[in-house]
């Protein structure tokens, strides 16, 4: 296996490693959005 | 005595308060929305078009992939943001990884901040550019052009577009430059002003769109597979003559994602505005970051598969790459002459935005460069403000003159600025991420929120969301380096050139700094305090606030000195350090020492102060302009007076309405003062800021001495005060102005105030005839308030 191959081997399994993270991230953060969006404590004028 | 010892050590040393936080108007989560928007959305306006130039039709997705992964990386900025209030990159990656790696992180920062104003610039004219030759052509169809015209030019009149384009960018980016070296009051006002505007358009083009499928149908991009991904000989760069972007799937779809990654550029700008969100801070951070996701997701991602769904294929890339939108205005159903209409509608708001974006890049910049040089990385010459603006002109000149360079040299190419472009983005994006990852491990402070899921394992923390976001950014950027050649070869350069600036300048500033601060130590000492307070200052309410811009224009100082005993009065000296909208993540920090400018103002400050014998007190605050700055420090201070010198920019009067507008800002209680403004001719103008007695004009006092002669002889008047007149009459001002005389009335104050108009006062106590010679008895009321010795209202 050459250099190149092995390293866009490893960029690969970091991409899509990556991006399985990431939706979990957006999973998360979108549970935590839809709390902060119903919550209209606080809310400053505009 | 010493005159200017107001140290509380007693020492001759004289106390500097340095203020770190910037004084802002705080503001709503809309406008901090409206002005991220400004610069993310303006993308939508050619990160597709660039992005299917590069890999083909499949690109909608990517962009869609793009926007989602979005929302992941603004969660990286929120978390930053939770921890440090000027949030930015370079203040996170100097934190994690130390200077050098946060002087690379810069130099990669300003080559997409360098670089957003040309691409914006570029594409705006595009749109133009496009317009004209769409509309000539058509008038050409109906036989609009005459003939002699139509020979001229061998066929239909067209403009050359990157010829326009480039035309159009270079006068924008003047018009900005002038702007900036003046000192342009940017404002979320005007940011939340053109988004309005841009969500009309996008409503209308969403509608429109989604109609026009509902009538003519249309069928969805190919989904991204290596063999949907059809790359261009430019988007493979140092890869073109390889074969493995064509055999790795996974790679096909990284190349393709890091085309399309320009999509999200501006989200830094969500660093910069957190310093100024109202309260409750985070909350309204995540709230601006949930606007700004589902916007640009909507807008950017959306429109860029709608494009690609309604324009026809031979005509998409070949007229339309450049200005997508401008395509999908005139694939719709309807009449010509409507799709043309709101063709123009979509130029119009692409100017708006990318000529705001423009701006937005010019503003970064200079925040940027300025931060690097408060830290001494970049020589003090660049900080020297203007001599009539005060203004950093010389890091505008800078800034302006590399964008000129880029966009002369692109000839208007889009897509060779917009590969560039998005090598700055990914790359400060990465430092910004990597650098969160490793101050989970070496960050000891507050922390309100952190990127979700994290694992403990051991007592251990694994921050994968964070990891996760760092993978897939850190990958596309490395591929990045192999598919964009010129990008790669450019900003590296540049990158280069900029590290080794930074690098030279901190050394010789090391050298020259440790000189001044040792004169700095025999001079002044500083004192750094979170916010302006009467009490840290050590000074007495009542005091006299003095603001100094220019050492060569003290004499406002002089004549407070000459007029203010200080033992009974104390008179403050500020200037105030303006960081501009959006630039505030890069303002003080607390190792920022002074510039050589503002030692020099300071010194002579002290200078005048020693040769009348009298003491002063010195302040530095940063703020957004500086009328805010006054109004804030004095309302803080407690001051009965602020005494300027005459704006070269603005009269006397003009001077006093800018104070009272940044006073009307400060919320309640809030106290009065006296501004005075000395001009050069020795002569002084007086204003009262806040409400006050207005003075009265003679003829006034007159009329209303008449009328009160009068009512008096009514029946059941007797008792009736000069007050109770003027308050019938402003009642029933305000009730005309507030309904049916409205019009009326602004008209004819219009007239009066620009020509001076005739007296209507004078004319009317003419008419008001009295009944009766007037009665021998005192005047029950007070007498109206005399005019003013001097000054002016």
């Amino acid at each position: 296996m050459s250099f190149s191959v092995l390293l866009i081997k490893i960029l690969e399994y970091m991409f899509v490693a990556g991006w399985i993270g990431s939706a979990v991230v957006l999973v998360l953060t979108g549970i935590e959005d839809v709390g902060t969006l119903l919550d209209r404590e606080d809310e400053n004028s505009h | 005595m010493s005159s200017t010892s107001n140290s509380p050590s007693g020492s001759n040393r004289v106390r500097i308060v340095v203020a770190t936080s910037v004084m802002l108007t705080f503001i709503s989560y809309w406008r901090a929305a409206a002005v991220i928007l400004n610069d993310l959305g303006s993308s939508a306006f050619y990160a597709c078009g660039i992005a299917e130039q590069a890999i083909g039709k499949s690109a909608p997705w990517f962009v869609l992939g793009v926007m989602l992964f979005a929302f992941a990386v603004r969660a990286v900025y929120v978390e930053s943001c939770s921890m440090f209030v000027r949030g930015g990159v370079y203040r996170v990656v100097k934190e994690a990884l130390g200077g050098t790696l946060a002087k690379i992180s810069v130099s990669a920062l300003m080559f997409d901040y360098i670089l957003t104003g040309p691409v914006s610039a570029v594409s705006a004219g595009q749109y133009i550019a496009g317009l004209i030759n769409d509309t000539i052509a058509i008038a050409d169809a109906h036989g609009w052009v005459p003939a002699a015209i139509h020979r001229l030019f061998n066929g239909t009149p067209q403009v050359g577009v990157n010829a326009t384009a480039v035309l159009f960018a270079v006068a924008v980016t003047l018009y900005f430059w002038w702007e900036n070296i003046k000192g342009i009051e940017a404002s979320s006002e005007k940011a939340l002003w053109v988004m309005q505007i841009t969500t009309v358009m996008v409503v209308m083009l969403l509608g429109w769109s989604f109609f026009t499928l509902l009538k003519v149908g249309g069928h969805l991009p190919p989904f991204p597979t290596l063999a949907n991904i059809h790359y261009s000989q430019e988007s493979l760069g140092f890869w073109k003559h390889s074969r493995l972007p064509h055999t790795f799937a996974i790679l096909g779809l990284i190349i393709g994602f890091g085309h399309s990654v320009l999509a999200m550029s501006g989200e830094e700008s969500l660093a910069q505005v957190y310093r100024e969100l109202a309260h409750p801070k985070l909350k309204n951070l995540k709230r601006t970051a949930i606007v700004i996701g589902v916007y640009s997701f909507v807008f950017t991602g959306l429109v860029s598969l709608l494009a690609v769904m309604l324009i026809p294929d031979d005509v998409r890339v070949k007229v339309y790459s450049d200005n997508l939108i401008a395509g999908l205005a005139m694939h719709m159903v309807g009449p010509q002459v409507l799709r043309l209409a709101f063709r123009a509608f979509v130029v119009v708001v692409g100017f708006l935005i990318l000529s705001g974006a423009v701006n937005t890049a010019i503003v970064g910049s200079n925040g940027v460069l300025n931060r690097v040089s408060e830290d001494g990385v970049l020589a003090d010459w660049f900080r020297r403000p203007h001599k009539k603006f005060g203004t950093t002109y010389r890091i505008i000149n800078l800034i302006v003159g590399l964008q000129l360079f880029t966009i002369i040299v692109s000839w208007g190419n889009i897509y060779t600025l917009g590969e560039a472009y998005a090598f700055g983005v990914v790359w400060s994006f990465v430092f910004k991420t990597i650098s969160m990852l490793v101050l989970r491990y070496r960050y000891k402070g507050e922390r309100n929120w952190k990127v979700p899921p994290n694992l403990h394992i051991f007592g251990v923390e694994i921050p994968i969301g964070l990891a996760s976001v760092a993978m897939v950014l850190l990958s596309t950027a490395i591929v990045n380096l192999f598919t964009k050649s010129v990008a790669t070869v450019s900003g590296l350069i540049f990158s280069v050139v900029f590290f080794a600036i930074f690098t030279f300048s901190e050394k010789v500033n090391r050298r020259k700094h440790a000189h001044t601060a040792a004169q700095m130590k025999e001079q002044f000492q500083l004192q750094q305090a979170e916010s302006v307070e009467r009490e840290t200052v050590g000074i007495r309410p009542g005091n006299v606030l003095v603001p100094v811009r220019d050492y060569n224009t003290l004499n406002h100082l002089k004549w407070v000195l000459d007029r203010t005993d200080t033992h009974e009065q104390d008179v403050v000296v500020m200037t105030a350090r303006i960081s501009q909208f959006g630039a505030a993540a890069y303002s003080l920090s607390t190792e920022q020492m002074f510039s050589d400018y503002e030692q020099t103002l300071f010194t002579r400050a002290v200078s005048v102060a020693e040769s009348f014998g009298k003491r002063i007190s010195l302040l530095v605050v940063p703020a957004r302009d500086s009328w805010s700055a006054i109004a804030q420090t004095a309302h803080n201070l407690e001051s009965s007076g602020v005494v300027t010198g005459l704006s070269s920019k603005m009269t006397t009067a003009e001077q006093a309405f800018a104070l009272g507008s940044a006073w009307e800002a400060i919320p309640e209680p809030k106290r009065q003062f006296v501004l005075q403004i000395v001009q050069t001719d020795g002569r002084v103008d007086t204003f009262r800021i806040g409400p006050h007695t207005p003075t009265m004009k003679n003829e006034d006092v007159v009329l209303l001495h008449r009328l009160w002669l009068n009512l008096t002889r009514e029946p059941g008047l007797e008792n009736v005060h000069h007050h109770d007149i003027l308050t019938e009459a402003l009642t029933r001002f305000a009730n005309d102005y507030g309904a049916r005389d409205r019009e009326d009335i602004v008209k004819e104050l219009r007239r009066h105030s620009a020509d001076g108009g005739p007296l209507p006062a004078r004319r009317i106590a003419d008419q008001v005839h009295t009944v009766q010679p007037a009665p021998a008895r005192p005047d029950r009321d007070d007498a109206p308030p005399s005019p003013k010795v001097t000054g002016s209202e």
